[in-house]
């Protein structure tokens, strides 16, 4: 290809503890559009991945670019990147998380309206003519002023891919979206994640749903122990991995 | 019936209220203001149990004549006895009376003037005990006396007694009544005004002791002690002050041999008026007229009390939110700040700290007023509490609520100001309103900074009328409901916090 990837990931390191490596070095591409699946065992490093793609997690060497936003440690870089470059990597990111984490002292919608109009300023009713369409888009068009422990989780989630939609991100991370849900609901959550893949929108979403995989993902990143194994088109990693270590991966899985 | 009598009482008082400084600068004479402390009791300086707007006793005629002398207007100034003497320092007050004795450690913080009183410890006993006529006999038993008094002293010098420290007259003689205590050995006016006139008492024995009143100054005032030097020996010499003590029943042996003054005594008025409107009066009518006929003085402190609570609440709940910001998201040196702050000031007594603020900040040109300097002390100790109170809140909302802010792009103060405050606010309300409350009732210890407020006038009126029970029945219904629309209030406000969760 021509054009170079939308994300960039360099030789990412980082260790919470000195001594002890979540990242060992991940190197990783995203073609806009494109909606990627990290696999792998848990504690393989996809999450934090994740995290120190949009800043809610620091990093010790490497490097991370989205578009034009750049973030680098290490090396020639000194010092810890500053709130600006974290806010320039971030803006670009919309994250959903296992937990949901709605906020429960807000309605759905006021969850959807608070970071636009916080953030963003718009007015309330300018937040609304986002927000309610995107609730609309999720199915929650009857939950609008429900508190979010009065709805299901699956709703929930739904509610929480609104919340991050409403800000317009090119990019949207999912760590672990279905892990608290039964496979129904799993289903209507990935139903959302389906229809932003056909939209068009860059995805990076991380899983233990293989058959999931398998029916959006464009790309598939097999990770162990804080590195990628093995990278490319999801009908080649899931149906014929060339590494030993992703084909006993998928054997224990099925 | 019952409440417009109070009600047109609290009005006529508002008007007296209003009308006293106008009286006050009608005079154009300059004010002589004294320091006491009318907890005290009688005969010193105490308030008139029939009006109880109005103060009297010895101590009260004795100044009264003082400042005529001087050509000046006395001002009562409240303060706590134990404060008296700093309270001169700090310029609150020209001279302090309050059965001041004069010693060696006192003369070193104050100047005294000449003495203007002379008495004795006066031994009391139960009915039927009257053998225990001196300190020998009472070896063995269990004596009474106020805590840090020269009776105390005295009784600790003399060995084989068991002593017992009080803060407050009534309470010993009730308990030498029923039998807790032997005897009780206090100051000779004192026992005049509340052992003899109990049926269940006797005075017994010689005068033990000896103790000079004196006047206090602060060191600076020369000339106004050399003045008031003059002028009570000028009374002294014209038998003004002898009239007093006839009056009040206090001339002793020991003031007619300083005075040489060998003359019989005259009936003791005030003293019989005292005691007629003091006991003179039962039925629950007779006593429900004179509780309403105290409403107002007590329904003024428990305003003050009130105001102090939820100015310094409001002080506290404001520097305690930032003392919580500061230790969770300060850096190191903002967070340790934070810490040595609520460690100091949680882990010393309020007591103190009220006191150092108001005496001790003069020393360093700092001078507060009374009210500023309860309010700064109750705000700042509680602000240790509501700043533990605020970081339990804040620590209980879960880490993926600031993951989540974040990701949407929201910074530190818009996260913590649209998403952790509101959820902390849930598990904050309900100590903080228990904070309030305990507050409403700590702030009490104010009045060792002269501030009279709700316990302080029930106090005063208590060793005035010698009716802890009744009066502190009435004290404790009025505290209740001091709080109960404070509590109403956080119930409302928790309700509104807690919306997500029902």
């Amino acid at each position: 290809m021509a054009t170079p990837p939308f994300i960039e990931v360099q030789g990412l390191q980082k260790s919470y503890t000195p001594g002890v490596p979540v990242l060992r070095g991940v190197d990783l591409k995203v073609r806009k559009g494109q909606s990627t699946f990290l696999v792998g065992r848990s504690g393989c490093g996809k999450s934090t991945l994740l995290r120190c793609l949009n800043g809610l997690e620091s990093f010790d060497l490497g490097k991370i670019r989205v578009g034009k936003a750049e973030l680098e440690r290490g090396g020639g870089v000194r010092g810890k990147p500053g709130l600006k470059e974290i806010r320039a990597l971030r803006d670009h990111f919309g994250m959903v998380f296992q937990g949901f984490n709605l906020f429960p002292h807000l309605t759905v919608l006021e969850n959807v309206l608070l970071a636009p109009q916080v953030v963003k300023g718009l007015s309330r009713s300018e937040a609304e003519e986002v927000a309610v369409p995107l609730l609309e888009k999720v199915g929650l068009k009857a939950q609008l002023l429900s508190y979010p422990a009065k709805i299901s989780g699956g709703q929930q989630q739904r509610a929480a891919i609104a919340r991050a939609l409403a800000m317009a991100p090119e990019v949207m991370l999912y760590d672990e979206p279905t892990s608290a849900l039964d496979t129904w609901l799993s289903d209507e959550v990935f139903e959302v994640v389906r229809q932003l893949d056909a939209e068009g929108m860059t995805q990076i979403v991380v899983t233990h749903e293989l058959h999931f995989a398998r029916e959006v993902a464009e790309q598939v990143v097999f990770m162990e122990d804080g590195m990628v194994v093995e990278a490319g088109p999801a009908a080649q990693v899931l149906k014929d991995p060339e590494d030993p270590r992703t084909r006993a991966f998928l054997r224990k899985l099925q | 019936m019952m409440s417009t009598r109070a009600v047109q009482a609290f009005g006529s008082f508002l008007f007296a209220i209003a009308l006293s400084p106008a009286l006050l600068f009608a005079a154009e004479q300059p004010v002589l203001k004294w320091g006491g402390d009318c907890d005290g009791g009688a005969p010193y300086i105490f308030r008139d149990p029939e009006n109880p707007e109005r103060l009297i006793g010895f101590e009260v005629d004795l100044v009264e004549a003082l400042a005529k002398k001087l050509g000046r207007k006395p001002e009562f100034i409240q303060n706590q006895w134990d404060g008296l003497v700093p309270g001169l320092k700090r310029g609150d007050y020209d001279i302090a009376i309050n059965g001041i004795e004069i010693t060696e450690e006192r003369l070193r913080e104050a100047s005294f003037s000449i003495p203007y009183f002379h008495t004795y410890e006066q031994i009391s006993v139960r009915k039927g005990d009257e053998a225990i006529q001196s300190l020998t006999a009472a070896r063995g038993k269990i004596a009474g006396a106020l805590t840090a008094s020269l009776a105390e002293r005295i009784l600790e010098e003399a060995g084989g007694i068991e002593s017992r420290s009080y803060s407050s007259q009534t309470n010993l003689y009730e308990d030498l009544a029923n039998g807790r205590l032997d005897l009780v050995l206090m100051d000779q006016p004192v026992a005049i005004y509340y052992a003899d006139p109990d049926p269940r008492l006797r005075s017994v024995g010689e005068p033990i002791g000896r103790m000079s009143y004196g006047i206090a100054l602060k060191k600076e005032s020369r000339e106004l002690l050399a003045s008031i030097d003059r002028a009570l020996k000028e009374l002294k010499a014209e038998g003004v002050l002898r009239d007093i003590y006839d009056r009040w029943g206090i001339w002793n042996p020991l003031v007619a041999r300083e005075f040489k003054d060998a003359s019989p005594s005259r009936p003791a008025r005030e003293l019989e008026r005292y005691l007629i409107s003091r006991d003179g009066f039962s039925g629950w009518k007779a006593k429900l007229s004179r509780y309403s006929s105290y409403l107002p003085l007590l329904l003024e402190g428990a305003l003050t009390t009130v105001k102090l609570s939820v100015l310094g609440m409001t002080l506290a709940v404001v520097l305690g939110l930032l003392l919580a910001l500061a230790r969770l998201y300060g850096g190191p040196v903002l967070s340790t700040l934070s810490l040595v702050y609520v460690e100091v000031f949680r882990g010393t007594p309020l007591l103190i700290q009220l006191f150092l603020l108001f005496y001790g900040l003069p020393y360093l040109g700092i001078k507060l007023s009374p009210l500023v300097a309860a309010v700064l002390g109750l705000g700042f100790n509680y602000a240790a509490s509501e700043a533990e109170v605020y970081r339990a809140g804040i620590l209980s909302v879960p880490q993926g609520q600031a993951d989540a802010a974040f990701s949407l792009g929201l910074n530190r103060r818009r996260t913590l100001r649209h998403v952790i405050l509101p959820q902390a606010m849930r598990v904050v309300l309900p100590p903080m309103t228990n904070d309030f409350i305990a507050l409403l009732k700590d702030s009490s210890l104010v009045s060792i900074i002269t501030m009279v407020e709700l316990t302080k006038v029930y106090g005063q009126l208590a060793s005035a009328t010698y009716d802890h029970l009744g009066l502190g029945i009435l004290t404790a219904i009025l505290y209740f409901l001091m709080g109960l629309p404070f509590v109403r209030l956080a119930r409302r406000a928790e309700r509104r916090a807690s919306l997500g969760w029902r």
